[in-house]
């Protein structure tokens, strides 16, 4: 093959990869509002007691997840912030069920949920603080301590 | 501070290996196109070894790691956190999976194989190492919905 060709090629690759990286970036740690149909309740993930009484903060994470426990930190942190409001993490490594009943396609994912354990809103990828924050307050507002 | 179970690791030096992984990788491609396919095929087989010993020794002992460890780290500010070495090593196995298939393709005869499995593993180690993209946070899960992986530990009665 012509050198000039090859060349062309490999740049058009390096150019491929990174149009993809940007449209990752972009999309990663998004917030995006849940149709506010779907309700979780504890029973229906093995492992977990009780959902925040307010608004809960619902973590997917797997072991080979390397921002998850960044993620854990941040919505560990935030959760404590406030009163009745729960930061759960679920390991789905052995609960494919769990993850393909809600839909689950990467980790972390975030769900947010209110009292009633509606899904408010959903992030995939790691959640940005400012982000989590302004959709744990619409929700804390509506439903007073 | 080490912690046997969970190995931590300065997460930098995963990104670095995987730059040199997706260099390699471009040089693969450029010989093999050029008709130099037995190079070609000699520098996919050193980064396909290069997932062998990562995926099973772990990240922690790649030889990438080792060079990032002994030259670029002692340059650098000590990493902001550190993270696990289980993410790292799992994309050592996706590697492993994508350039085993390369090698196959390429002892089969198949015209351009190689080539397209090595532009499939560069796009994975370019993203990683550019973006720091975490294969295992999408793939590994999809492998777990499949039941191919972390199989549920109470049998279905």
């Amino acid at each position: 093959m012509n050198p000039f060709v090859v060349t062309g090629l490999l740049i058009a690759l390096v150019a491929f990869a990174t149009a993809l990286g940007f449209v990752y970036r972009s999309g990663n740690g998004r917030i995006r509002g849940a149709d506010g149909r779907t309700i979780i309740r504890a029973s229906d993930i093995p492992g977990i007691q009780l959902l925040g009484a307010r608004a809960t903060l619902l973590q997917f994470s797997t072991e080979v997840c390397a921002p998850c426990k960044p993620t854990r930190t941040l919505l560990g942190a935030i959760a404590d912030e406030s009163v009745d409001v729960q930061h759960i993490d679920v390991d789905l490594t052995h609960l494919p069920s769990v993850a393909s009943r809600f839909n689950i396609l990467q980790t972390p994912t975030t769900f947010i949920l209110d009292g009633e354990g509606v899904v408010r809103a959903r992030i995939g990828g790691a959640p940005r603080r400012a982000d989590v924050r302004e959709a744990l307050d619409r929700i804390l507002t509506l439903e007073p301590a | 501070m080490s912690n046997t179970s969970h190995p931590q690791i300065d997460p930098r030096g995963p990104r670095f290996g995987a730059g040199i992984t997706a260099v390699l990788l471009l040089v693969s491609i450029a010989l093999s196109l050029s008709g130099l396919t037995t190079a070609g095929f000699i520098i996919f087989a050193l980064v396909t070894l290069g997932f062998v010993w990562g995926t099973i020794a772990g990240i922690q002992r790649h030889p990438y790691g080792v060079i990032f460890k002994k030259f670029v780290r002692p340059r650098l500010a000590p990493p902001a956190e550190f993270e696990d070495a289980a993410p790292p090593t799992f994309a050592q196995g996706v590697g492993l999976f994508v350039t085993l298939i390369g090698v196959i393709l390429f002892l089969a005869h198949v015209p351009l194989g190689l080539p397209i499995a090595a532009a499939a593993a560069f796009v994975a180690a370019f993203l990683n190492s550019v973006f720091g993209y975490c294969l295992g946070c999408q793939i590994y899960l999809l492998l777990v919905r499949a039941r191919v992986l972390g199989r549920a530990s109470t049998p279905a009665v």
